[in-house]
């Protein structure tokens, strides 16, 4: 009886489409906005995406995101190098600073500094020139994408930062911020020159845990001073990001849209298979005239629920990645993240749809009395 | 009413006593049958006739065990409905019983021998076994060659003719017929009722149809002839003597007197789409 249902269900070729689209969009919406979302989240947790070598990241105990910085002083870099169990400490400079254009406008640009000896901190990828040259007077590295917002720069050029003279010496590749600014790379001691500050001047302290030693126990030594915290990259990222969620509003607003294109999706598929189910009634009724039982019906539904459901979800997903592969651009404004997690939800979401409407449909298809034949 | 019993000596094959059924409840109720009794045998094509509203879909309904009555015994070949429920009377409807619908009641999704096959899908039968047994049936009712065609690509007769075969494959003993000839013209319903006339005398040396009793429903009085029996209804109960209509229906033009241009009062264009 499968290969029944299943005819039934593609033999009526516009009802299937409609479902199949109904069920595919629903999923679109679920996967397409919860990429967006994460995407957003992904970048408010701006330079932690690109550098991945320390264990620890040690700030101010009242920052709340990554862009909350309060400076460090300088001798904090030596309380954590000295704490047991530290390989490395290195300081990190995160600013940011204006860029003046020949043209007369300007641009605001996210300037990290990072250490001249061990270049702890550096951009992820190269594309020109070398990332030693950095070591140079005056020298940026800036990122692909911030060139057209520079004015169509490259290697070799000048810029004026902060009113200061600015060498590019490179190109390379970074994920982009929340704030999708020009973002550029220099010495931690250039920085300093570029953004003149007092005496605290570190934005965080990177630091890496000698191998063997637990990453909490020294999490835990550096919390233990008053004046500082520890934490994971996942640490600092969750952070950040429920910072986001909870103080910027963005999170009350995009997850309505997502539940809203949830609930939407739901309600269309649904109420395309309950109406689907609705329609073909009659024949279950003959089947159940003939000998077919309630139970080889209930299979023949969920079967069809089934079928239509993974069709959608293919559909929708497949729509869905295609459009995060814009996101995937080296530079691409739009913010998407696709991950696995997400396509497991959107299936999970799927198989409610689907079995909501198919609840709806079997209630009818338990009830039916198949007398109805007769009328 | 046992004349049907005394005719042939054996037992009912449908043996029905103190049938009741209302729908509705307090003053809303409406009651369909008030203490039907009535005996069928074997072999007989039996016909339900009636004014609408009557009660005959209803009795139908109840000797096919797709409706319960409220009280009274319903045996078919033995088999009392009220005493199976669920999956089991299902299960029981689907060996003994075949039906044939007023609306042809085919699944428009399906090829024609896919309809046909399909109470033998429901009772589990390989799909192969099921198709080729339903291609032979087709061929018995005249549409051997029309086995992948859809539904909606045959004549009204053509359809009923499928309906008949889907009715007939798995080898029922009783088939129930519910106005077949009322969506017809004159020349395709007699047609049809020639196959349920000879679907009502089983296969012979068959076992499993010797003895197959044919209920048929209908308002048609042009074929009331072909009726061994007929039972007249009237507000829920059976009228007494049947054997009035039967004599009547001598007197009424048939589909054989239409077909050689007489006049019947009923129409009767041939089914052109045919």
């Amino acid at each position: 009886m499968n290969r029944i249902a299943i005819k039934m269900l593609l033999g009526d070729r516009a009802k299937y489409l409609s479902l199949v689209f109904g069920l595919a969009f629903a999923v679109l919406l679920i996967t397409q906005q919860g990429s967006i979302f994460l995407g957003l989240m992904l970048r408010a947790t701006g330079i932690l995406q690109n550098i991945a070598q320390p264990d620890l990241w040690i700030a101010d105990p009242h920052s709340e995101y990554i862009g909350d910085i309060r400076p460090l002083d300088d001798h904090d870099l030596y309380r954590v190098r000295s704490v047991p169990g530290i390989a490395w400490a290195s300081p990190l400079f995160a600013t940011r600073a204006r860029v003046d254009l020949p043209d007369g406008r300007h641009k605001t640009a996210q300037l990290l500094g990072i250490d001249r000896s061990t270049l702890i901190g550096q951009p992820p990828l190269m594309l020109e020139g070398r990332l030693e040259d950095l070591r140079q007077p005056d020298a940026v590295i800036i990122e692909e994408s911030s060139r057209s917002k520079l004015g169509g720069v490259g290697v070799g050029d000048v810029l004026k930062l902060n009113d200061q003279r600015a060498v590019i010496v490179g190109i390379c590749r970074a994920k982009m911020g929340f704030e999708s600014n020009a973002t550029m790379y220099t010495t931690y001691n250039n920085a300093l020159q570029f953004t003149p500050v007092g005496r605290e001047r570190m934005s965080f302290i990177l630091a890496k845990v000698k191998e063997g030693v637990p990453i909490q126990r020294v999490q835990d030594t550096i919390n233990g001073m008053t004046d500082l915290a520890a934490f994971t990259h996942d640490g600092m990222s969750d952070r950040t990001i429920n910072f986001i969620l909870k103080e910027t509003g963005i999170g009350i607003n995009f997850g309505l849209t997502v539940a809203l294109g949830f609930v939407v999706g739901l309600v269309i598929s649904a109420a395309t298979f309950y109406q689907f189910t609705l329609e073909n009634l009659r024949h279950f009724a003959v089947l159940k005239a003939i000998g077919a039982t309630t139970a080889t019906l209930i299979r023949m539904v969920i079967l069809q629920a089934l079928v239509v459901g993974l069709i959608g979800y293919g559909i929708g997903v497949g729509i869905a990645g295609a459009f995060s592969l814009l996101g995937r651009k080296p530079g691409a404004e739009l913010a998407v993240y696709f991950p696995w997690e997400l396509m497991v939800g959107a299936l999970a979401s799927m198989i409610l749809t689907v079995s909501a409407g198919s609840v709806l449909s079997l209630r009818r298809v338990i009830t039916l009395e198949p007398a109805v034949v007769f009328k | 009413m046992t004349a049907a019993q005394t005719q042939t000596g054996g037992p009912p094959a449908i043996r029905l006593r103190n049938i009741t059924k209302s729908f509705g409840k307090g003053r809303a109720a409406v009651h369909a049958l008030r203490g039907i009794d009535m005996d069928v045998a074997s072999n007989q094509l039996v016909m339900l006739v009636g004014p609408s509203g009557c009660g005959k879909t209803t009795l139908v309904s109840i000797i096919s065990g797709v409706l319960d009555a409220d009280t009274g015994t319903a045996e078919v070949f033995g088999v009392n409905w009220p005493d199976l429920s669920g999956a089991a009377k299902t299960k029981r409807r689907g060996e003994l019983v075949g039906f044939v619908f007023q609306q042809f009641n085919l699944i428009p999704m399906l090829s024609v021998v896919e309809n046909v096959a399909m109470p033998l899908l429901v009772r589990g039968e390989p799909m192969d076994r099921a198709l080729d047994r339903a291609a032979a049936e087709l061929n018995g009712v005249g549409l051997g060659d029309r086995v992948t065609a859809r539904p909606a690509e045959l004549s009204g007769g053509m359809q009923q003719r499928v309906a008949i075969a889907r009715a007939l494959v798995g080898r029922p003993r009783l088939l129930i017929c519910d106005e077949p000839t009322a969506n017809l013209d004159g020349h395709t319903g007699q047609h049809v009722m020639d196959l349920i006339k000879t679907a009502s005398r089983g296969k012979a040396g068959d076992e499993k149809t010797d003895g197959r009793c044919v209920v048929v429903v209908t308002h048609d009085a042009r074929i009331f002839h072909y009726a061994d029996h007929i039972e007249e209804m009237e507000d829920g109960k059976l009228k007494s003597p049947s054997k009035v209509i039967l004599e009547e229906a001598r007197h009424v033009p048939h589909y054989d007197r239409e077909a050689n241009g007489e006049t019947n009062g009923n129409g009767g264009a041939t089914d052109k789409t045919k």
